[in-house]
């Protein structure tokens, strides 16, 4: 039927007009959500990060100025290398889950018990935890220091040293974001099916092949959705820098860069250069995960 | 294995279609209700704080601990009743405070009165956010101006150029001298003279003391009691001052940390964990550390502010308080700080909103709630009176944050600008300075220029200098 012919009908039955209210009344509902809470604040910030704003008074437009800024602005590049710095920890997080997924996937006593131990920092409050392994990197009394003690090594004061103050953070984020991915892999591994493995074993496949050949591609939908969200999510990283560090770090290298933004924004009145700092953040999250995207595509496959 | 995907296996995804017959009636029900919900979420949204009903309405938003909660319901309540006026209270945690506010401004949606923090009171003016409340406060019959601190007053006024002059637009809810403490019983047990409260030790005479006081108590070769333990960023100020040096020159468009009195305190300061050894372990300053062994009895001087009073009663041996030790000038110094209570340009009734922030400021039972929970000292003068004559609480030298406060404190310096990035660039890099690895002269003339540079910014963007 084409499409003219739709058009010239008549009338429509009624039936079909409840239908569309009704399909219309649902799309609505995020529709209008979406364009007043994320389309508007988005395209209003755009439009900040060409003003001179202090957040309190109306913006004035400055064209390009604000990107001259930070072009020139060793805070912000210093921020942004410690952000990607401290995504070190992504890997980390990712193989030590697959470990702890692989190990609680056998059949054996407890398994249960240890999931919800891996999964407990997941749903604390990040500012709790935060709060808490300020105390354990402490140089004098904390947890992590005496620990060290034990086998004879000087720990040193984590956060107030500029060379630890990174693996301290990335160590925290990685503990905390463990119980989360192992979950997802969890579920994972339990979808692949046994008949997989046992085909290998016929065909004389030993643990590693199976596990390299079967077990890694089967999940791979896990890990990329993982890779993805941790970068996003670790672009953004922001509370526990500001819990644990609140100035930043020695010589400001814990600052990340959503703290720096805050910073600028909420304490030093720039509200206009904090918006285009914000912008220029978004789109390397974008293009970042455009090309994760692409990458991933290519290594798609399908099992029918 | 050559072929990795499996051979030959099918994925069945089931279909469910039977579900599809459900529901069908109730679609349309179902979403026009969801529809209704947002709509009515969304505008009692909007519409927040204007609900006419006929009664006055002042919204008041501040942060603040158990204490200020309970001593301003004590205050809004006879303010409610005197005025006969509702007041909605916004209260937020000290870490939401800024953000919230700052969105609230934002959004056009001031409160009528709030809190201000001291180092904000000039932006906030230029930005006309806060409202010239001097003729209200001035001629009120609530409130005796000469009876709260100059200090508390003067923090909150601005000319156009310089804060601390002009016309009034906030009234403080508190003042805090930052004073300094000492561990009488360590002192007593060492046998060591106790210091004295009116003439500050110099700094010779401080080390001296530190020196005697930091050992090994029990023999084990590792030290467990200490000198001092002080944090750069709070307790740097004393020094520089009393050794005659200062951040900014007067009229404050020069940054003047790289002079020869300013480096001599910087690194005099470095050099009580690097060539004197009386804190605890090099290269920690952190008052977490410093903070919890001053409160086990294992420091001898550490710095004590009204807030802390209320703990440190608590603690199993006897403290006092004494005037920070002095440099060049022979004359202690420290900082005090404020927040200040606004009335926010936007409110319908501006006399009513400050007769609010007059009572939050003065109200004399909300003031004795605060002063009897230990957190903040009296901000009439008459009621420190009383409470400095009262031998029965701690510190006994109470006289002491009120000398700070009438007589030689000063604000931070980052207070009286339009915003503290040029005051934090000098905290940012001193890690090595405080670790001994590059001497104060040579860190200050580097961060000079840095400073110099954010404070050139910050005076263009409130249009001075």
């Amino acid at each position: 039927m084409s499409t003219t012919a739709l058009r010239t009908k008549p009338r429509r039955s009624r039936l079909h007009r409840r239908e569309h209210q009704v399909a219309l009344a649902f799309i609505a509902i995020p529709l209008i959500g979406f364009l007043l809470f994320t389309l508007y604040p988005l395209l209003f910030s755009v439009y900040a990060s060409f003003t001179a704003w202090n957040g309190l008074a109306a913006p004035k437009f400055n064209g390009i100025d604000n990107y001259i800024k930070m072009w020139n602005d060793p805070y912000f590049a210093k921020a942004m290398w410690n952000t990607f710095f401290m995504m070190i920890g992504i890997p980390i997080g990712l193989v030590l889950s697959m470990a702890l997924a692989l190990g609680l996937n056998r059949k054996m006593r407890g398994t249960t018990f240890f999931r919800t131990v891996y999964y407990v920092p997941v749903i604390s409050s990040i500012a709790a935890i935060a709060i808490l392994w300020q105390w354990a990197y402490n140089g004098d009394f904390g947890l992590v220091n005496q620990v060290l003690d034990l086998f004879g090594i000087q720990g040193p004061n984590w956060l107030a040293n500029k060379d630890t103050v990174k693996p301290a953070l990335i160590i925290m984020a990685t503990w905390k974001g463990l119980g989360y991915s192992m979950l997802l892999y969890l579920a994972a591994l339990q979808s692949v099916p046994r008949y997989l493995y046992e085909a290998a074993a016929l065909d004389g496949a030993g643990t590693w092949a199976q596990f390299r050949h079967i077990t890694l591609p089967m999940v791979r939908p896990v890990t990329f959705f993982l890779v993805v969200t941790s970068i996003i999510g670790g672009s953004q990283i922001f509370i526990e820098v500001n819990i644990m560090t609140p100035t930043g770090g020695p010589e400001f290298s814990s600052a990340t860069i959503v703290w720096y933004i805050w910073r600028q924004a909420f304490n030093n009145l720039h509200m206009g250069y904090a918006s285009s700092m914000s912008i220029v953040l978004g789109l390397i999250i974008f293009v970042i995960t455009v090309i994760q995207f692409r990458l991933n595509r290519r290594n798609q496959f399908s099992i029918d | 294995m050559s072929d990795p995907t499996g051979r030959g296996i099918h994925h069945s995804q089931h279909s469910q279609s039977g579900r599809n017959y459900v529901m069908k009636r109730s679609r349309f029900i179902a979403a026009s209700v969801a529809m209704i919900a947002t709509t009515g979420l969304l505008l009692s949204g909007c519409s927040a704080g204007a609900a006419d009903t006929g009664e006055k309405q002042l919204t008041f938003m501040f942060r603040g601990g158990e204490d200020e909660k309970a001593a301003y319901t004590t205050a809004i309540k006879a303010f409610e009743e005197a005025n006969d006026v509702k007041v909605k209270i916004i209260s937020t945690t000290a870490d939401d405070y800024a953000t919230k506010l700052k969105a609230a401004i934002a959004g056009k949606q001031i409160p009528d009165v709030f809190y201000i923090a001291q180092g904000d009171i000039q932006a906030y003016v230029n930005n006309g956010v806060v409202l010239d409340i001097t003729e209200y406060v001035e001629g009120s019959d609530t409130l005796d101006l000469d009876n709260i601190w100059e200090y508390g007053v003067d923090s909150y006024r601005f000319d156009g150029s310089l804060v601390g002059e002009g016309a009034i637009y906030a009234l403080p809810k508190d003042v805090g001298p930052f004073s300094f403490g000492y561990n009488k019983t360590m002192f007593e047990a060492a046998g060591i003279p106790l210091p004295d409260v009116d003439v500050p030790l110099t700094l010779e005479e401080f080390v001296n003391i530190s020196k005697q006081l930091t050992k090994d108590l029990n023999g084990d070769g590792e030290l467990d009691q200490w000198g001092t333990g002080l944090n750069v960023q709070w307790s740097l100020q004393s020094f520089a001052w009393s050794n005659g040096a200062d951040f900014l020159n007067e009229d404050r468009t020069k940054v003047t940390v790289d002079t020869p009195e300013f480096a001599e305190a910087l690194q005099w300061f470095a050099d009580l964990s690097n060539v004197e050894g009386v804190t605890p372990s090099t290269a920690q300053a952190q008052t977490l550390d410093t903070y919890q062994r001053w409160m086990s009895g294992q420091i001898a001087f550490f710095p004590v502010g009204p807030w802390d009073v209320s703990t440190y009663a608590e603690l199993d041996f006897d403290w006092d308080l004494i005037p920070y030790p002095a440099g060049k000038t022979g004359e202690s110094a420290t900082w005090v700080g404020s927040l200040g209570i606004a009335v926010g340009s936007t409110t319908e009734d501006p006399e009513l909103s400050a007769k609010l922030v007059e009572y939050l400021s003065a109200d004399v039972t909300a003031q004795q709630t605060l002063v009897d929970a230990g957190v903040q000292i009296p901000n009439l003068k008459d009621m420190a009176d009383t409470w400095v004559a009262d031998s029965t609480t701690k510190p006994a030298n109470k006289q002491e944050f009120l000398d700070i406060v009438n007589d030689y404190g000063r604000a931070l310096p980052a207070n009286n600008t339009y915003n503290a990035e040029w005051y934090d660039e000098l905290f940012t890099n001193i890690q090595p300075v405080l670790d001994g690895k590059q001497t104060a002269a040579d860190y200050l003339k580097e961060a000079q220029p840095k400073m110099q540079a954010f404070l050139d910014d910050a005076n263009a963007q409130a249009g001075i200098g």
